[in-house]
């Protein structure tokens, strides 16, 4: 409870601060406009806000959803076949090391610049996200009761299915929940430099047009949105997996 | 036998000439030497020794967990067998609980049926009539978190009598509870021993208990963990726990004692020679 008061105090505060220096400084909107000039422009812009947001969430959860579960067949695949592991392990941690923005070109020129290129990047960084939480804690199980199971005759599936997968969710989850930062991100920068719709397209389109209200409003629908996901993967994490 | 059903004529397992070494970068350690061993159907046997003696490592190979050094022998149900094609086909409860956090005491218990492949209701309804009998009614749906060490250790206990096996291994069962707590446990272990006619081989550090529940006491020396001495208990049963303070049972255990203090003796005398 006490948590929850903290959790809500300490960003009501921060506004307030905010709000108090604009005002008392007289602080320019093209520098930094106060929280309250942002959200009425949120309300009078709202139709365009939900159209960019409706664009960028569709982008953002594709490829959350795509990237999460090929991250999660390609860690499960490699624990299974070991000889896999031993030839793409060294391939995806090369790729990795590269930052997934370098891919944008690559991605718009193989994509276009509709919504293909934008789940395609945020494809990439989600997979790696969740890939390497879920590889470690696949590969980080007791090894006694993987033996247990042994002795009850238990295969490599069924351990998979009966104790891996399950003993490494808490892995698996911290991984979705870095992911989602990851992929509204990602999803945004990548509007930014090519698109036709979005809440990066509309930050881009804004500062170009020297409305930084606009461009403002846009990142606080962002980062609400972001927050909410979030938020939501959080609730899931504590009611499934309670045991950690 | 005490139990009347042990048969040591017809011997469910065998072991000859077992040996078991470790071998890594710098060190080689001889786990198990010559370890020689018959058990009888029905037959509650104990292993006690020091830890360390590789009363563990034993289990494990029984358990088809681990391959022994070339050269051992072993007969189950008279047939010759690698340590391997021993899973599965052996009833292992390991030194610790290992019970799945996720799943409910239930599931825990029924984890072995599920393993073979059994559907969880049919397991469900094998697994019911038990929960009495190990001390578990009401704790069906809660989670392993939620019991204390004695209740984690039955409901491990359970798993294992679930998974209907020739021989039944039981690693320190009793290891970490505290001296009430285990004395209750050993005597509704034999009365469950008693009632499911198991074949059971036992591992314990307590010279007592060791004797209290064993048909046979096999005592190991330090490492390596040789056999060093086969002890009856000719013990009757149903055994009171007034028996423990019987000058037969305090013969029992001199004589135990002394088999393992020699040994640790020598030993001791050999670390210090080095
Ligand atoms: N996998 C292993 N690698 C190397 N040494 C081991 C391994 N397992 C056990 N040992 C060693 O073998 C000896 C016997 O161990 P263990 O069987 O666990 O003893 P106990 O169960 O009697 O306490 C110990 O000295 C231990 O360090
Ligand atoms: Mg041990």
């Amino acid at each position: 409870m006490r948590g929850h008061v903290y959790s809500v105090a300490g960003p009501l505060g921060v506004f307030a601060l905010w709000e108090l220096v604009v005002r008392a400084f007289g602080v320019p909107v093209y520098v930094l406009p106060a929280p309250s000039a942002i959200a009425k422009k949120v309300v009078a812009d709202s139709a365009l806000m939900l159209d960019g947001l409706a664009m960028t969430l569709m982008e953002a959860t594709v490829g959350y959803a795509v990237g999460a579960t090929l991250a999660l067949a390609i860690a499960i695949a490699f624990i299974l076949w070991p000889r896999l592991e031993r030839v793409g392990l060294p391939a995806l941690v090369a790729l990795n090391s590269v930052p997934v923005v370098a891919f944008a070109p690559v991605a718009l020129l193989w994509f276009g610049s509709g919504p293909g290129s934008k789940i395609a990047l945020v494809t990439i960084a989600v997979g790696f996200a969740v890939f390497v939480n879920a590889h470690q804690g696949l590969r980080s199980v007791d090894e006694s009761a993987a033996n247990l199971l042994r002795s009850f005759g238990a295969g490599p599936l069924r351990q998979m299915a009966m104790l891996r997968i399950p003993a490494a969710l808490p892995a698996i989850m911290n991984g979705l929940r870095v992911a989602v930062v990851r992929s509204m991100i990602v999803a945004i920068v990548a509007e930014m430099l090519a698109a036709f719709k979005g809440l990066g397209a509309t930050i881009f389109e804004s500062t170009q047009q020297i409305d930084f209200l606009r461009a403002w409003a846009a990142i606080a629908v962002a980062s609400a949105a972001s927050m909410a996901w979030y938020g939501v993967v959080n609730w899931i994490d504590r009611r499934y997996v309670f045991w950690r | 036998m005490a139990n009347g059903t042990a048969d040591i004529a017809a011997p469910i397992l065998q072991l000859s000439n077992l040996s078991m070494t470790f071998e890594s970068a710098h060190v080689t350690v001889v786990a198990l030497q010559d370890i020689g061993i018959r058990i009888g159907r029905g037959e509650f046997v104990t292993v006690v020794g020091p830890s360390g003696c590789g009363k563990s490592t034993l289990f494990n190979i029984l358990a088809g967990l681990a391959e022994p050094d070339a050269g051992a022998e072993i007969r189950y149900h008279g047939e010759t067998k690698r340590a391997l094609e021993l899973l599965g086909q052996v009833a292992f409860m390991p030194q610790r609980d290992l019970l799945l956090p996720w799943r409910r005491v239930v599931d825990n218990a029924i984890l072995p049926l599920q393993v073979e492949g059994m559907p969880r209701a049919a397991a469900l309804k094998r697994a019911e009539p038990l929960f009495g009998e190990f001390g578990l009614s009401g704790f069906e749906r809660h989670y392993p978190q939620q019991l204390s060490g004695g209740m984690r250790q039955r409901v491990a206990l359970m798993r294992t009598f679930l998974f209907e096996r020739d021989l039944t291994l039981l690693d320190e069962p009793f290891g970490a509870l505290d001296a009430l707590t285990r004395s209750l446990m050993q005597r509704w272990l034999l009365e469950v021993w008693q009632k499911h006619q198991r074949t059971i081989l036992f591992i314990t550090h307590d010279v007592e208990e060791a004797i209290f529940l064993g048909d046979r006491v096999l005592v190991m020396t330090a490492r390596p963990g040789r056999i060093k001495l086969v002890l009856e208990v000719p013990l009757a049963r149903p055994r009171p726990s007034s028996m423990l303070t019987s000058p037969e049972f305090i013969a029992l255990k001199r004589q135990v004692l002394a088999a393992i203090e020699e040994e640790s003796v020598k030993s001791f005398q050999q670390t210090a020679a080095d």
